[in-house]
């Protein structure tokens, strides 16, 4: 079954709980890919992570067999992408290894601004969109409505009958789907007589098989034993074996145009393999390469330590592996007076860093400290040297700054419309300057605002939520750099400044923050055995100050005969307690003495 | 080595808002008759048939043990020396609630042999006795007192709390003046723990409680220390004080971490390294041993570790403190060995002191007695 005309490379955009993941397992088990007793729900989320946040994280390809109504048999590859706005290249990269996408939108919510930015993103890839109105079932669906809004999306040329109806709960609308894939997505269109271009559009570590490189071929094919080159390096590599995603991998002989499947080719290291690069044969290659991807620039950084300094070896260790599975996860060594070795770390967005952090407490059981997440700042002294500035800690005083500028977004908010006050409230304190509204239908608009990167990566997300009852949805791309009146706090406790603590911050904003802070940390320090002044200072002038008052009685009243275990357990509980908590100087600082900043509000 | 023995009575007229022990008011899915006689089915479970050891010392705590009729309580302290081979001056307490002690019934506990007598009294402030729960008044405190006096009792207890809600330092100095004037020869002096599960936890969750600052119950506590050894009470364990030759036996088998046997609903046993607990529920108790099943409902062999942390932490508890040469003994390693580290540097905080033979909390350890526990705890 080379015969192009019978392939179709498809994925599916839609906004978080939308139906994604089971529509995706109800065209698995239709097609007879698993049988409904090997399932688990939901097939392709299958990191533990990514199940528990319902959320997809890396993308996923399977390849799909399914007899048409016209009686021909299709392969589908579909090609799994993540809904959350981290991880928007991602999805970039799976669609440009695509000819069509089903846009699913929840019969009950409307259009989100992430599917919409994702729609974009595959009108401008040339992508052939099915649009499928989810949860039809629902007594909150308004498929009509919902139809509207589908409609109105611009450049989205489609008629209103080809919207399909479905409800993957009910199990409605399988088929259509299948259908309009095999009748709508074009066939890929490479020639497999070609000489080989492969697209790599992911790539995964595995302990017994080394680096497994996911490949859309676009032209030529691909056969175990043959030698390949990647264009952009020229490395050479003997190709081990190559094979299918059945929704396991499957190895076959060779892969073809058109063709979505893995190569396993003894790379060493998943930095030899860039995502975007094209594979080509040794002996024939291909004059050109594929136009590939836009580099991934990580925009939200913090600082990672392990509470105990004995762990660092274990956290580097860590972070190298989960790199080798996270092409965007930015890292580089750093060190602190305060927290001692650890690293600097870059990540797409605050949900990536949230993942990274909780892969590396679960999977690694390392105790950690993650610093406040900052932006890239842009720093350009009296002598008129350019600092990339992406550590509050490295900001340098006042008087060798000439001037600060901070990276800004172009936001996008959708929101049924009585909810736009509030949110305009929201936006407002937190520096966005208005762009422009828009009407989707009578109930729902759209907002444009651009925004301060630094105002949005902390709790926006959870207030912008809150504000709207959970309705609103947000996309936002960069758009550069802009001079701010920025400043930066110091936080002292004990006298000592803890460098991990300090922030940058807008110059209106730094005095009541900086009040919070001290009021949190006043909160989250147990007492010690002596006073514990803290204090936050701008260029070394105290601007807020709090007082620990000294543990005056700390003593188990009781202990008997049952007692002593229970007593015994407490003591321990709280000396474990005290084990994830950092040591600076004689003062213990728990771990969310440093995370407990992000959630001041 | 001889043990103590702990029988638990879990039954109460009604619960005090502080209290988490296993106690229960009294009601209508069981009998104290069916109980009393789980009680004897399990002292039979324990009797050991070459009384190879005998008991120092008889405690009956609860709940409230004097809520039994005075046959019951003597007929249980009866039965118990005849399958127990007991020390000729075993100490024999029994605790009891002001207002549920008549004469008749102190008089029969007198004779049937119970030595000492632990009075829950917890405050002499009539508004403060209502505010905690409980159903007595003041003068029924000393009335109990006086009565036990009378009728022969010449070891006689008195708990105090202090730090309740709403309780400023001369109430409780008022507490501690009535106490001494009454001259019990050992006091319980205990600070009010809100635990989990009780009255007032709830209370303090939803801002009902007032209770007094840290500040002001470290000030209470140090006042009541100076008073009491002002008035030749000794302190020698972190909440309790005794006249010259009055700690209390049964207790001290606790703080030196010796075997103890319990019986009843949630009592514990220490033996042969292994500490268990009975099921806390009288009902399933009483249900278990009916069927004649062990009625344990969890238990834990310690680890050496974690015997030589329980055994240091409970004599820091005490005046006298870690003895270098009993930790010697008793696990064949020197103290500073393994526990060095931790003493030096509680030394410079000022919460440990030391000298030849043993070593304390300091007076401010006292206080801080937790830090100091914790450094010896083994993970």
């Amino acid at each position: 079954m080379n015969n192009n005309e019978n392939i179709r490379n498809f994925s599916i955009i839609a906004h978080i709980d939308h139906g994604k993941s089971t529509i995706a397992d109800r065209l698995l088990e239709y097609t007879g890919t698993i049988s409904a007793r090997e399932k688990k729900d939901q097939i392709l989320d299958d990191m533990e992570l990514e199940r528990e946040k319902g959320i997809t994280i890396k993308s996923k390809a399977v390849r799909l067999e399914y007899q048409a109504k016209n009686k021909q048999k299709y392969i589908l590859n579909l090609i799994d992408t993540p809904g959350h706005v981290d991880f928007s290249y991602e999805v970039s990269r799976s669609l440009t290894a695509c000819e069509g996408a089903l846009l699913i939108v929840d019969g009950s919510q409307g259009v989100q601004a992430q599917t919409l930015a994702n729609v974009y993103l595959a009108i401008r890839n040339k992508l052939r969109i099915i649009p499928v109105i989810n949860k039809i079932d629902l007594i909150t669906s308004n498929p009509e409505e919902v139809a509207k809004e589908i409609l109105a999306i611009s450049d989205l040329e489609i008629k209103k009958e080809e919207i399909i109806l479905a409800s993957a709960k009910e199990n409605i609308g399988t088929m259509d789907i299948l259908e309009a894939i095999v009748k709508k997505v074009p066939p890929p269109s490479g020639k497999i007589d070609s000489p080989l271009k492969a697209l790599i559009f992911d790539s995964v570590y595995n302990s017994y098989k080394g680096t497994i490189v996911y490949v859309r071929i676009v032209e030529g094919s691909i056969h175990v034993n043959s030698s390949i080159i990647t264009m952009s390096n020229q490395k050479e590599y003997e190709v081990n074996e190559v094979g299918i995603f059945h929704p396991k991998m499957k190895a076959m002989n060779k892969l073809s145009a058109g063709e979505v499947g893995y190569i396993i080719a003894g790379f060493k290291d998943v930095k030899d393999v860039s995502i975007g690069d094209t594979i080509t044969n040794l002996k024939r290659p291909a004059q050109k390469s594929l136009p590939g991807y836009k580099k991934v620039t990580p925009l939200v950084f913090c600082s990672i330590y392990p509470v105990d300094n004995n762990e660092y070896g274990n956290l580097k260790m860590a972070l190298e592996k989960l790199k080798l599975n996270d092409s965007s996860l930015f890292t580089e060594p750093e060190s602190s007076q305060a927290l001692g070795f650890g690293f600097r770390c870059g990540f797409l967005g605050l949900l990536h860093l949230e993942i990274i952090q909780e892969r590396l407490e679960r999977e690694y059981d390392i105790n950690l400290i993650a610093t406040t997440p900052s932006v890239m700042y842009r720093v350009t002294t009296i002598k008129g040297e350019i600092l990339n500035i992406s550590n509050p800690a490295s900001f340098p005083t006042k008087m060798e700054i000439s001037k600060i500028e901070e990276p800004f977004v172009n936001l996008t908010i959708i929101t049924p419309s009585k909810y736009i006050g509030g949110i305009m409230e929201l936006i407002q304190e937190r520096r966005g300057q208005f762009k422009n509204m828009e009407y989707l239908d009578e109930k729902r608009a759209k907002l444009d605002y651009q925004i301060p990167l630094s105002e949005i990566i902390l709790d926006f997300y959870d207030r912008l939520k809150s504000k709207s009852s959970g309705y609103a949805s947000l996309d936002y791309e960069m758009c550069g750099y802009m001079i701010s009146d920025l400043l930066k706090v110091e936080i002292m406790v004990n006298k000592n400044v803890v460098d991990a603590l300090s922030f940058v911050i807008h110059s209106d904003k730094a005095y009541a923050r900086s009040r919070k802070i001290v009021e949190k940390l006043k909160e989250v320090i147990p007492r010690q055995l002596y006073e514990v002044p803290i204090q936050a200072t701008i260029e070394s002038r105290i601007i807020a100050r709090e007082t620990i008052k000294a543990l005056k009685k700390d003593v188990i009243a009781k202990c008997y005969g049952g007692d002593i275990t229970r007593k015994r357990k407490l003591l321990e509980k709280q000396k474990a307690g005290k084990k994830r908590m950092k040591k600076l100087g004689k003062v213990e600082i728990p771990q969310e003495a440093f995370l407990g900043i992000l959630k001041l509000e | 080595m001889n043990p103590g023995l702990y029988v638990h009575i879990p039954f109460c007229r009604s619960k005090c808002y502080y209290c988490d022990f296993n106690s229960y008011p009294l009601n209508s899915k069981y009998s104290i008759d069916e109980y009393i006689n789980a009680l004897y089915k399990e002292i039979d479970i324990h009797v050991n048939p070459n009384k190879s050891y005998s008991l120092k010392s008889i405690y009956f705590g609860g709940g409230t043990p004097t809520i039994l009729t005075g046959l019951a309580i003597s007929h249980l302290l009866l039965y118990i020396k005849k399958r127990f081979k007991i020390d000729e001056n075993a100490e024999i307490t029994i605790e009891a609630n002001p207002g549920t002690i008549q004469r008749e019934k102190m008089q029969i506990m007198y004779q049937s042999g119970y030595n000492r007598i632990s009075l829950g009294g917890q405050t002499f402030n009539d508004s403060l006795l209502k505010n905690i729960g409980r159903i007595h008044s003041s003068a029924e405190i000393s009335a109990s007192f006086k009565l036990a006096r009378e009728i022969g009792f010449n070891n006689i207890n008195l708990d105090i709390i202090y730090a309740l809600p709403g309780q400023s330092k001369d109430e409780l100095k008022n507490d501690l003046f009535r106490t001494v004037e009454l001259n019990p020869e050992h006091i319980s002096l205990y600070g009010l723990t809100i635990a989990e599960g009780t009255r007032f936890y709830d209370d303090r969750k939803k801002g009902l409680l007032k209770l007094p600052t840290e500040e002001i119950e470290a000030e209470m506590f140090a006042w009541a220390i100076s008073y009491l050894e002002s008035k030749k009470y000794e302190h020698y364990e972190i909440s309790n004080f005794a006249q010259r030759g009055k700690r209390s036996v049964h207790n001290q088998i606790y703080w030196d971490n010796l075997p103890y046997i319990g019986i009843g609903a949630g009592a514990f046993s220490y033996l042969n390294g292994y500490r268990y607990g009975n099921l806390k529920d009288p009902l399933a108790y009483i249900q278990s041993l009916n069927k004649g099943v062990l009625p344990i409902e969890q238990g834990e062999r310690l680890s050496r570790e974690k015997m030589m942390s329980e055994s240091v932490i409970l004599w820091l508890r005490t005046r006298d403190g870690v003895n270098f040469n009993k930790f010697m003994q008793r696990f064949k390693v020197d103290f500073h060995n393994i526990f060095g580290t931790q003493v030096e540097e509680m030394r410079e905080n000022g919460l440990l002191e030391e000298d030849e033979c043993c070593c304390h909390l300091s007076r401010k350890g006292v206080f801080l007695a937790n830090r100091v526990f914790e450094e010896f705890i083994i993970l």
